[in-house]
């Protein structure tokens, strides 16, 4: 790999939750649970309406760190903690900082908040081989 | 409803997923952002990698051909846990279920053709802040016996 990578170097990316986001993603990876398609399962089950699936948002974080290194193929670990529902309409920015380069693999903190500055992800750590 | 610690040790599985092209597009772009329509995903956002969806490219890249989107591993790996939450023995309240915490680790790429095999276990079940927690773990090889994807799924049940 050409470039080389830094601890404390940053990087963001942002993502917008559009409307029909939760169905495309709910075809796409199967999860079907009502209370990502059914605003009215999500407010029964006191959400308030739909909310995206975690693991689409998971996905974002992986994408932040993906186009931080400039291949999708070199990530090799994601950890994160979902701390607040992300809804349709939300635009969530994902910060990353380096915080380790050893032995080829990169390590990055990646925080994610949605535009009212609140943490839709908490502790997330994305790796990627840069080797 | 506290969940019962004895099903922890539980294992689910083996499960099969043959992994296809036109699905692995679908979701890299379904996660990148485009907008699919009747007989197509959808248009690429320009931050989304040609390794993902351009088999022409692909091809001609690092791997050999289309890879999957890392985190595309969910669509099979989550067996073992909605195996585990729809278990009637187990009786998660699915309405009250939230997914609470993820870990995937990826030893490898996924490409068309390869067969992954899923295996999981209930890793851990307890009791926090009047909630329940239910830990998953599952491990995914492929056609070659190689691990490629293990997964740490955590779900949170509200009381």
């Amino acid at each position: 790999m050409s470039r080389t990578f830094q601890p404390g170097e940053t990087f963001t990316h942002v993502r917008e939750c559009d409307r029909y986001r939760p169905i495309y993603y709910a075809g796409a990876s199967g999860d079907f649970n009502p209370i990502h398609i059914d605003p009215e399962v999500g407010k029964t089950a006191g959400l308030g309406g739909v909310i995206l699936q975690g693991l689409c948002t998971l996905g974002w974080a992986v994408e932040a760190v993906a186009v931080f290194v400039g291949d999708p193929g070199r990530i090799r670990r994601v950890r994160v903690r979902f701390s607040k529902p992300v809804r349709p309409e939300d635009t969530i920015t994902f910060e990353g900082k380096v915080t380790s380069v050893q032995d080829g693999v990169l390590t990055a903190e990646v925080s994610a908040t949605n535009q009212r500055g609140e943490d839709v992800l908490k502790g997330a750590v994305v790796e990627a081989s840069i080797g | 409803m506290a969940l019962d610690k004895r099903f922890i040790g539980r294992e689910y599985g083996p499960y099969s997923y043959t992994v296809g092209a036109e699905k692995l597009r679908e979701f890299a772009l379904a996660v990148g952002g485009a907008r699919p329509g009747a007989g197509t995903p959808g248009e690429p956002p320009p931050h989304v990698s040609p390794l993902l969806y351009d088999a022409q490219a692909a091809k001609a890249g690092p791997y050999g051909d289309l890879i999957a989107f890392p985190s595309f591993a969910v669509v099979f790996a989550v067996r073992p846990f909605s195996a585990a939450i729809a278990d009637p023995e187990l009786a998660v309240n699915m309405l009250m279920l939230v997914h609470g915490e993820q870990e995937l680790e990826f030893l490898d790429v996924m490409r068309p053709g390869d067969v992954m095999t899923t295996t999981g276990r209930i890793e851990n079940i307890f009791d926090k802040a009047r909630m329940s927690f239910l830990v998953v773990s599952s491990e995914s090889r492929n056609q070659h016996g190689k691990t490629v994807v293990k997964g740490t799924w955590t779900a949170v049940i509200r009381g």
